[in-house]
């Protein structure tokens, strides 16, 4: 079971298959180191053989004796064996007792099994043989052991084993150390995962201690809890919200209604039923808006923003708005300098710009002052509509983007109570900060760019 | 504040004047497509009063048949019959060549079904729940559709209009409008003698489909109601109870 979990583990995968890789590796590199020692050792020799054959072949006797002694005590012993048969095949001197069996006579070098020359006498040694023809029909046979050669191949290969072993053997525990740590972390990551998907939603991922990965992995996860932990709470409100909203005009419906019936003329009934009607357009549009916002949150990633003039989205507004602020005797103004443009849906943002026109009109008394700023500046843009109207208080400066937050001194003006929450939301989708300032006196709604924090 | 006297509010119409409420397409048949049995009694009620004469599908294989074999002048259909979503049915309406207006009806508002309402065949899509007078207004529309546009002087009673000149006028007086006036005015004239409502202003006028709640398109029309009817003419812009405005041009 453990064997077969750290067998799947992803890291010690990896580390099998640079161990792998190592082996191949350093394997193919000692190989052509072994294949050129052997090959050029051996051909060095049989070259030299061949040439000594070939020079002693045509000596006469007595220098040849002289020369093959001379060779055995000084020479650097490049030569281990030397013999001079006569045509008979008789050796005359030296230190081979016969021809080796089926070694031609042809003045070439040929590699032959001999007996070890030293040591112990167990086994036996590769050994090259030149013999040549002299004219005299004896037969000169030099040779060469080729122990060195052998002793060579042998430091090469142990020198492989040396190397490699480790190696892999290193390569294979550090994956196994890593694996199994990434696998302890990895299971109590999932572990966590199983009780967050078993509802309890304040459990967070391990994440402190280095950077690494994994670790950056899970600090991402932790904020896309939190993030889901902030819609469900904000959900759960709205539920709330809906819940009180749409209980209030509709128990008051039901008692405009009920009052109606029970009255002693049709007329009643007509006027009850009137009033009743008004309040359930009041709860339809409530819910309207609603799913308008929960619309705009939702496709915040398919709409396909394009380059929009945040001062033309402007004067669509204070054209659309002139006429009602003229008929409520409100001095309406509208600043822009230039075109500033930015990236976003152009119907979306009038809504925006709309509804915090909407507000200042409607919260702003007969003969007040309401305007709408646009401004290029540093930061991007700035757009401001403010009024001198009631103002809001410090303490609700935050309250009045939550949806159905209506402030205690405007509880007569009719509305949904969503239209601030609305503009924040497309402010939201924007990349966009919408916030309220003392206009002092008054308040001014101002959007510009989002700080990046 | 002179305006304000044209103000109305959705609900409390000023006396302006009310127009006639009967459709002026007499026994006009419309195939009504709708599986929720009271909706589809309010709206025959409705209809029925407006003297149109009403016929109602079930089902999208019951609508399919009506449609083929009855021919209707007009078409409204549920979104959604019994879970299944009837715009497969309109698309087969279109491809077999039957060519009467569609109105859709329901209750997802989001733009992206409505694209894909309008993309699918239908003419106009009214969101659900909906005042009946909205209904009327959107099924006059669709009955009226005029294969306007090519004139560049329109007329309708006193009133002429000059699209290329931007220039109105209400008998030999020269009415001085704003931009927005001007597009109104041109909106009631391609539609004389019918109901134009609130929603209908803002999204084919302004082209805006979620406004906040005021009474927005009251006072545009008071404002050129103000410049077109002055004291003494006969009053041509109208409110119309519950439902919007009309440009009544006598009959």
């Amino acid at each position: 079971m453990w064997a077969i979990e750290l067998f799947r583990s992803a890291t010690f995968r990896l580390a099998i298959l640079f161990a792998l890789a190592v082996s191949v590796s350093t394997a193919i590199v000692f190989a052509f180191i072994y294949w050129q020692v052997a090959t050029f050792d051996v051909e060095r020799l049989n070259a030299i053989l061949v040439g000594e054959v070939a020079r002693a072949v045509t000596q006469p006797e007595d220098r040849l004796e002289r020369e093959i002694e001379l060779r055995f005590t000084s020479d650097l012993r490049r030569l281990d064996y030397a013999a001079l048969f006569d045509q008979s095949g008789k050796l005359q001197y030296g230190n081979v007792v016969a021809i080796p069996e089926g070694l031609p006579i042809d003045g070439k070098s040929h590699t032959v099994e001999m007996r070890k020359l030293r040591g112990d006498d167990a086994g036996t040694e590769p050994v090259v043989f030149v013999a040549g023809q002299r004219q005299d029909g004896g037969i000169v046979l030099l040779g060469r052991s080729l122990y060195e050669v052998d002793a060579l191949r042998q430091v090469v290969l142990q020198a492989l084993m040396i190397g490699i072993v480790p190696a892999i053997l290193l390569a294979l525990a550090t994956g196994t150390i890593f694996s199994l740590r990434g696998a302890r972390r990895l299971k109590m990551i999932n572990e966590t995962i199983i009780r967050i998907m078993q509802g309890d939603l304040q459990e967070r991922l391990p994440a402190h201690g280095k950077m690494d990965d994994l670790n950056s992995v899970a600090s991402a996860v932790n904020l896309m809890l939190d993030e889901i932990g902030r819609l469900l709470n904000q959900l759960k409100s709205v539920g709330d919200n809906i819940a009180h909203d749409l209980r209030a005009p509709l128990a008051v419906m039901h008692a405009k209604l009920e009052r109606g019936l029970a009255g002693q003329s049709d007329q009643d009934l007509r006027i009850a039923a009137k009033r009743a009607l008004a309040d359930l357009d009041q709860a339809l549009a409530t819910v309207s808006a609603l799913l308008r916002i929960s619309e705009i949150e939702f496709g915040r990633r398919r709409s396909a923003f394009t380059r929009v003039d945040l001062t033309e989205v402007c004067r669509n507004v204070f054209e659309l708005y002139e006429p009602l602020a003229e008929a409520k005797e409100i001095t309406f103004t509208f600043e822009a300098r230039e075109p500033v443009f930015v990236l976003g849906d152009f119907d979306l943002l009038v809504e925006a710009i709309a509804n915090l026109v909407d507000n200042a009109i409607k919260f702003t008394p007969s003969g007040g002052l309401v305007s709408i700023t646009v401004k290029a500046n540093l930061a991007g843009f700035l757009i401001r509509v403010s009024d001198n109207g009631p103002g809001i208080a410090p303490f609700e400066r935050e309250q009045i983007f939550k949806r159905f937050y209506r402030s205690q001194k405007c509880h007569h003006i009719p509305g949904t109570g969503l239209g601030l929450s609305m503009a924040a939301t497309i402010a939201d989708v924007h990349g966009f900060d919408l916030r309220v300032e003392d206009n002092q006196p008054g308040a001014a709604f101002v959007i510009c760019p989002r700080q990046a924090a | 504040m002179p305006i304000m006297d044209h103000l109305t509010k959705p609900q409390q119409d000023s006396g302006h004047g009310e127009a006639p409420l009967a459709s002026a397409f007499q026994n006009a048949p419309v195939l009504l497509v709708e599986d929720d049995p009271d909706m589809a009694a309010e709206v025959t009620k409705e209809l029925t009063n407006l003297g149109y004469h009403v016929r109602v599908a079930e089902t999208e294989a019951e609508g399919l048949a009506a449609a083929r074999s009855h021919p209707a002048t007009l078409m409204i259909v549920d979104r959604m019959l019994k879970g299944i979503d009837s715009l497969s049915m309109i698309e087969t309406l279109r491809r077999e060549g039957i060519r009467i207006p569609v109105l859709v009806v329901s209750a997802l508002a989001s733009v992206d079904e409505r694209i894909r309402g309008l993309k699918a065949g239908g003419d106009d899509y009214l969101i659900k729940p909906f005042a009946m007078g909205e209904l009327a207004a959107r099924i006059e529309a669709l009955l009226r559709r005029s294969n306007d546009s090519r004139t560049t002087v329109l007329q309708a009673g006193p009133l002429t209009i000059d699209l290329i000149e931007r220039s109105a006028m209400r008998g030999k007086r020269i009415l001085d409008l704003l931009p927005t006036e001007f597009k109104l005015l041109e909106y009631l004239m391609r539609r004389p003698g019918q109901v134009i409502t609130r929603t209908m202003f803002l999204e084919d006028v302004w082209h805006y489909r979620n406004m906040p709640q005021t009474n927005l398109v009251d006072v545009h029309i008071g404002k050129l109601r103000h410049k077109v009817d002055m004291a003494g003419d006969t009053p041509l812009i109208r409110s119309v109870r519950g439902s919007g405005f009309m440009l009544h041009v006598g009959d």
